[in-house]
């Protein structure tokens, strides 16, 4: 079963972009890539993806915050699930669940890195099809 | 008492003098005569004597008077009275005067021996009682003393002290006290502690000692936060007990941790950084094995040889971060490991230079070495100055352009030799100057972004030249350039 959807990679860690991209576009997604959350949001506007897999510290840490804030406050973007992932547990000693942070964060789903590619691809999947649902 | 008795004999009758000197001479004691008041006077201001015999009926001073005038030098001297006219009115105005006995004549040897033993006695206790009243005033004077010392010490101490009574009166404070709790009102005396003190933390801890029932109780450590001075306090507050283990009071010593708070601050963001910078290539690694072990990004043999590779990179990274990390911490660790010796860092810097020119052609950067001006030697540690100039060289070439070149000049003024190096790359926006030499601070954009570094480089470079007793300065301009110069002391 071939998988589709176009979905947008935002980080900084040209690692994480390449690993990612390479297990998402081996299961048939088209992928696009970001390395910052401006550059991000260009490409959220030029193409309007299905899903958007973004790390929370770039370039400032609040970066994710803030870019997660200008998508999910855009009627045209809102319905695009966000799914986070985080280092950031691993510096605070804060983990984040959806439960007590995903009002705020206004994301869909976290994760911690490294992601491994089954949980990636699962996530994933699982996001997309909620996302058709709802349609 | 070890000196022989001193009795002196005071009568106009010679053969009262000389009765006396044979009767007490045999018991042992030293004895004087004289034969009227004048020459007894002048005696006992010669001398001192324990007893001395009077005869009241004299020519010239009388024995009234004469009593009088002796009691004005010893008031403790024994003064017994011997008199023909044994009268109770002569009896009772000696003893008024302050005689102790008196002996009618005519008298027996053994009667004088007696009287004059239960004088000398008497005078014993006398001195006895003198020398005990004379050892308290010393006493009460020594602790009057005591007491103001320990004033002046508490007085002076860099902690601040703090006691309260039962009552929950503030009884002894400090200047240190008073500047580090803002005491006010200390000009009133006898007050309860709340007059005083501001801080309701402290007052309810005080409150629970003397509170307290449990004698086992001992202390409360206490952290206080003041505003102006924003300061971080350490409050330790103990009961104070009598021997018997009842409460008295309560005695508070604080101390002022603010540097330490900040140092402890540091460290804990360091380790936190440290441990973020730490988890980001070992992610990257742990994703990349994923990816190949999973076989979820397919891929043939060269693809995964490829990711593994990546993950090969960011191992390296990790193990340069950890060998930098060494580094910092055998720095501060102490100067002591560093061996000082006569170097010439012109010659340290070329070989530096011949190290790093096959890197310099893979990156189509010139390298070279432009001495503008002969340096002295200078001492430093060796392995120091080149860990020093390698980081600079290093990041002049990788921060730089194709094309580019990176040039390493000299000068020298009064005491510090100068090396500067110079490059023609990036550069660096005047707002990330000031933060270069920060532990793990990377300038990251598009033009660095490729660029692998542990972002502890400069730090360390920073951290040598201070141990050298140098300083490092920097100037630079976006896609111009940078220009590090290093300046290092040299004796003459």
């Amino acid at each position: 079963m071939k998988a589709s959807g176009k979905i947008l990679l935002v980080d900084d860690d040209p690692d994480f972009l390449d690993m990612h991209k390479a297990v998402l576009q081996n299961h048939g997604y088209d992928v696009l890539t970001a390395t910052s959350g401006q550059e991000g949001l260009e490409r959220v506007r030029a193409e309007m993806p299905d899903l958007i897999i973004l790390d929370l510290m770039m370039e400032k840490h609040d970066a994710g915050f803030s870019f997660t804030k200008t998508v999910k406050t855009d009627p045209l973007f809102r319905k695009i699930p966000i799914l986070m992932v985080t280092s950031v547990a691993g510096v605070t000693g804060f983990r984040f669940s959806l439960e007590e942070d995903g009002y705020w964060m206004k994301t869909d789903d976290f994760l911690d890195k490294p992601v491994m590619p089954e949980v990636l691809l699962e996530r994933v999947d699982k996001l997309l099809s909620k996302r058709e649902e709802g349609q | 008492m070890n000196a022989p008795t001193k009795i002196l004999v005071v009568d106009d009758e010679l053969g009262i003098r000389e009765g006396c000197r044979r009767v007490l001479a045999e018991e042992g004691y030293d004895i004087d005569l004289a034969e009227d008041g004048t020459v007894g006077l002048q005696r006992v201001q010669e001398k001192s004597y324990d007893l001395i015999l009077v005869d009241l009926m004299m020519p010239g001073i009388g024995g009234l008077d004469l009593i009088k005038k002796i009691y004005e030098i010893d008031p403790e001297i024994i003064l017994v009275v011997i008199t023909g006219y044994a009268t109770i009115e002569t009896a009772v105005e000696a003893t008024k005067r302050g005689a102790y006995d008196y002996l009618p004549k005519p008298f027996t040897p053994e009667a004088l021996a007696v009287l004059v033993k239960r004088g000398i006695e008497k005078r014993e206790l006398r001195l006895e009682a003198q020398r005990l009243y004379h050892e308290r005033e010393q006493r009460l004077l020594e602790l009057a003393g005591e007491k103001s010392r320990l004033r002046s010490i508490i007085g002076c101490m860099a902690d601040g002290v703090l006691v309260t009574n039962l009552e929950r009166q503030l009884v002894l404070w400090n200047a240190s006290a008073v500047r580090m709790l803002r005491l006010s009102g200390t000009d009133e005396l006898g007050k309860v502690m709340d007059h005083y003190l501001k801080n309701r933390a402290l007052i309810e801890s005080l409150d629970r000692i003397l509170g307290s029932k449990d004698e086992n109780f001992s202390m409360i450590g206490q952290e206080i936060q003041t505003d102006n001075p924003k300061s971080v306090l350490m409050a330790q507050m103990a009961p104070v007990r009598d021997e018997q283990g009842r409460l008295l009071g309560a005695v508070t010593v604080i101390r002022d941790i603010t540097k330490l708070k900040e140092i402890e601050t540091i460290k804990s963001q360091f380790v936190s950084m440290v441990a973020h910078e730490l988890r980001s290539p070992l992610a990257a690694i742990e994703g990349w094995l994923g990816v190949v072990l999973s076989g979820e990004a397919g891929g043939d043999e060269e693809q995964r040889r490829k990711w593994l590779l990546r993950a090969k990179e960011r191992a390296n990274s990790l193990l340069a971060l950890v060998q930098d990390l060494l580094e910092i911490n055998k720095i501060e660790a102490g100067k002591v490991a560093q061996k000082m010796e006569s170097v010439q860092v012109t010659d340290v810097i070329g070989k530096i230079v011949e190290f790093f020119k096959p890197e310099a052609e893979r990156h189509h950067v010139s390298l070279q070495m432009k001495p503008s001006v002969p340096l002295p030697a200078i001492q430093a540690d060796i392995q120091d100055m080149e860990k020093l100039f390698t980081n600079l060289v290093s990041n002049a070439i990788k921060y730089n352009v194709e094309n580019g070149s990176v040039s390493i000049e000299t000068s020298l003024d009064a005491h510090f030799v100068g090396i500067h190096i110079r490059d023609t790359g990036v550069g660096i926006a005047p707002a990330d100057l000031p933060r270069i030499f920060d532990d793990f601070f990377r300038v990251e954009n598009k033009r660095t972004d490729r660029i692998s570094g542990t972002g502890l480089g400069l730090t360390i470079a920073k951290k040598i030249v201070d141990s050298h007793f140098g300083h490092i300065e920097v100037e630079s301009r976006p896609d111009r350039g940078s220009t590090f110069s290093v300046y290092l002391p040299y004796k003459k």
